[in-house]
């Protein structure tokens, strides 16, 4: 089905905020596949999948983008995310890095950095880990493979 | 240096070396029209693997290289003898007036200064029989040395930047035909056509042209200083410059031989310079760390750009660029009118006694200008020849009143990178003013009462500031480390306009807003305006406009082989990427329905205009805007 689109990478499609429809949604990133990072096994990284789908590549929420807990304040986070401009900025990056790395990082910052957007994101965060909790309840063992990757279905269909 | 190097293989012949000693001179301008190089976009075909590793190693933090630059042409054992000097981009400030240039010294920067002892060297280039000369050197010996009358003869083209990748129905290029050399119009959207008084007699010639000879010197003059040669280089542009303006400067620049790593608005090179200090104040326990919010505001001789910029770890976020075109050279015509009322009529036409006549109203109301931001009153007297005479007393309430529309250009774009940025005037920390206009006491006057604050920032240098900038950008694209940390800098820059796409007739739909942090990558879905419409017009804009024809055009293509179906039904996504090095990319292709019978997405790098976009962007809309359009799909229509 996406054999037709060769050229393209699939991270360009990855990045689709706002105009996310089943039928265009983009084949689920390689990296939905995989079980969750070992750091992320925490709530957050598997509900920011649920709570904001147009960022699913990264498979992480904002906060792990910058490498925050969710509470810190907002000179944390204008630390953070300087911090991490310098280490990742096509421009300023001592290694070789992609301007991926760093378009991740500020749509992270400018969510965190906008009082209602952050205030809109973490309303969402809430919501999705209250709901994973039911699913929690109802019998299904998030740290069960078989389960996992079911769930994964799930929240691709519901995209 | 190898012997036989010559830094302008292009342009002069194989048998002339390169001595560091002496001006080189150019001697047949002719041969610059002829050395066009071929533009490239990838590693050239021919290129080992191996030389293309070692190449893309050497550049490893390099743009993709745009043009081939005329040393790279050199093939034999380019390689071999790797450069023993550090690569290090050089910094240049193209001024309307004026031009610097300064270099990384491996601890600070250090503008150059030529053989006259200016740091800021007039920009121009002299056409003298069949020699020419650029305000580098400014005729090098004393006893040529061009003076302003020279300069102002009709021999001498300048303003390039002011006419560069303008098209002849741009008022900018209009309000150009009062210089003294010949600037001819047509009004139809082609390229103006500009000449040069030689022996009597009008010798065309290109603003790109100019400022390749102009750049030309000046890499003379830096390969001089630092007895190596240069390649590459980081040029600040003002603002308002379109992309196809950008497209003009790099292929100047690869005219001359540079290659352009990076194209720096002007403020956001003033911001980078602003974040070093600030840094070095934390670093000596003098500052808080704390973000600082900066207003920058730039006014040379041809433009006028406003950025505000939040500061803090060396890191430099521009959170809103605006600019526009007023700068001195129009508070100069305003000033020249004011004081001669029948100005366009006694000087239509460029005849040899207009011309001489016109050169003396403009000295003398340039150094008014310039007396009166000391001064309270100045007094302009003068002889223009032909009996007429002027003789005016003028004032500061005089010269704000005759140049109102200029401050409230100045006035419109500092609100509105307020408004962008969403902050409120107290929420700044430093106003810096940079520039040669910011000199004038109403604009330190406006600015500082707009952003209410009493004094402007001290440790910026109005003249130096955004060659200094771009020097320190040089180093860090360079991938120069400096032990003591004090490269550790990085401006995030932003988009000074929209970018979009043509759609539902003849609305401007922005797919990557103003002031949009780059790298930056946005899409947006479109659907047909027909049923069954098999084939769609992608056609890229820039600018601010709500129409299309507003703004400027980049480039068009049309996707084809689009599935049938009814209108509205099929989604169309249009993507555009703009990389750390700020070339715009453009993805278009089919979304919805998918399948096999979609056609591939095309990418396309923009601009692909090279000429007359004037009247091309009409043209399409008549022959194309109906059968072709798209309509912006509603957002409740998207899932």
């Amino acid at each position: 089905m996406i054999s037709p689109r060769p050229a393209l990478s699939p991270s360009f499609l990855a990045f689709r905020p706002g105009s996310l429809s089943p039928a265009a949604s983009p084949p689920p990133s390689p990296r939905l596949h995989h079980a969750p990072p070992p750091l992320s096994a925490s709530i957050s990284s598997t509900v920011a999948a649920t709570a904001a789908p147009g960022h699913a590549a990264a498979a992480s929420s904002f906060y792990d983008v910058l490498g925050l807990r969710p509470g810190a304040s907002a000179r944390e986070i204008k630390a953070a995310y300087r911090r991490l401009a310098l280490a990742v900025h096509p421009d300023a990056a001592a290694a070789a890095s992609s301007a991926e790395d760093f378009i991740r990082v500020h749509a992270a910052y400018s969510t965190l950095s906008d009082p209602d957007k952050r205030a809109d994101y973490d309303r969402r965060l809430l919501l999705s880990a209250a709901a994973r909790r039911r699913t929690a309840a109802l019998g299904r063992s998030p740290s069960f493979p078989a389960h996992r990757s079911r769930r994964t279905w799930e929240t691709d269909q519901c995209w | 240096m190898r012997p036989g190097y010559s830094p302008f293989p292009l342009l002069l012949p194989p048998s002339t070396s390169f001595s560091p000693l002496r001006t080189p001179r150019i001697a047949r301008p002719q041969q610059l029209l002829f050395s066009y190089p071929k533009k490239r976009h990838r590693a050239p075909p021919g290129d080992s693997p191996t030389r293309r590793r070692r190449r893309r190693r050497r550049l490893a933090k390099m743009a993709e290289q745009l043009y081939t630059v005329a040393s790279d042409s050199e093939t034999t054992g380019e390689d071999k003898s790797q450069p023993s000097f550090p690569d290090v981009a050089i910094g240049i400030d193209i001024g309307t007036s004026k031009c610097s240039v300064a270099v990384w010294n491996g601890h600070q920067v250090e503008l150059l200064k030529n053989t006259r002892n200016q740091k800021g060297m007039r920009s121009y280039v002299m056409f003298k029989d069949d020699t020419l000369s650029a305000g580098v050197t400014g005729g090098a010996a004393k006893e040529n040395a061009h003076e302003e009358r020279d300069i102002l003869s009709g021999s001498a083209i300048f303003n390039m930047k002011r006419l560069i990748g303008r098209m002849d129905t741009d008022e900018v290029v209009q309000a150009s035909k009062t210089l003294p050399f010949l600037v001819q119009t047509l009004g139809i959207g082609v390229r103006p056509f500009i000449a040069a008084l030689v022996n009597n007699m009008w010798r065309s010639t290109t603003p790109e042209e100019v400022l390749a000879i102009f750049l030309l010197e000046l890499k003379a003059l830096v390969e001089m200083h630092l007895k190596h040669p240069v390649r590459n280089a980081v040029l600040t542009i003002p603002v308002a410059f379109s992309r196809f303006q950008q497209t003009r400067i790099e292929r100047a620049c690869a005219m001359a031989g540079l290659h352009v790593l990076r194209l720096m608005p002007e403020p956001t090179a003033v911001a980078l310079l602003y974040a070093q200090q600030q840094q070095q104040l934390v670093n000596d326990n003098m500052g808080s760390g704390i973000e600082k919010i900066a207003l920058i505001f730039n006014m040379g001789a041809g433009y006028c750009d406003a950025a505000v910029a939040a500061t803090a770890g060396g890191v430099s976020q521009i959170r809103a660029l605006s600019g526009c075109t007023a700068g001195g050279e129009d508070i100069l015509q305003n000033i020249m009118r004011h004081v001669v009322p029948n100005f366009d009529n006694l000087y239509a036409g460029q005849t040899m006694d207009r011309i001489q006549s016109m050169s003396l109203l403009r000295m003398a109301t340039q150094d008014a200008i310039h007396k009166l931001v000391n001064q309270e009153t100045v007094e302009i007297n003068i002889d223009l020849g032909n009996g007429h005479k002027v003789s005016k007393v003028l004032d500061h309430s005089e010269f704000e009143q005759v140049n109102r529309a200029i401050f409230d250009k100045c006035e419109k774009i500092i609100n509105q990178c307020l408004v962008d940025a969403k902050l409120v005037p107290e929420d700044i920390n430093d106003v810096i003013l940079v520039g040669g206009c910011s000199k004038i006491p109403r604009i330190r006057s406006l600015v500082l009462g707009l952003c209410k604050k009493e004094i402007s920032y001290k440790n910026i240098d109005a003249l130096e500031a955004a060659v200094s900038g771009a020097a320190l950008e040089g180093a860090i694209a360079s991938g120069v480390n400096d032990p003591s940390g004090s490269l550790d800098l990085l401006t995030i820059q932003a988009t000074p306009m929209n970018l979009g796409i043509r759609a539902n007739g003849d609305s401007f739909a922005a797919i990557i807003p103003r002031n949009t942090t780059v790298p930056a990558r946005r899409d947006m879905l479109f659907t047909t305006t027909h049923d069954n419409q098999t084939e769609a017009l992608i056609a890229v804009y820039e600018g601010e406009g709500e129409r299309a024809e507003d703004n400027h055009l980049l480039g068009y293509f049309k996707i084809t082989g689009i599935p049938a179906a009814p209108k509205g039904t099929v989604e169309i996504s249009v993507c555009m990427d703009i990389d750390a090095t700020n070339v715009l990319r453009v993805f278009a292709g089919v979304v919805k329905p998918q399948g096999p019978a979609t056609p591939p997405f095309i990418e396309v790098r923009m601009p692909t205009l090279d000429d007359g976009h004037g009247w091309c962007g009409q043209a399409l809309a008549k022959m194309y805007g109906k059968t072709l359009d798209l309509a912006v799909l509603p957002k409740k229509l998207q899932p």
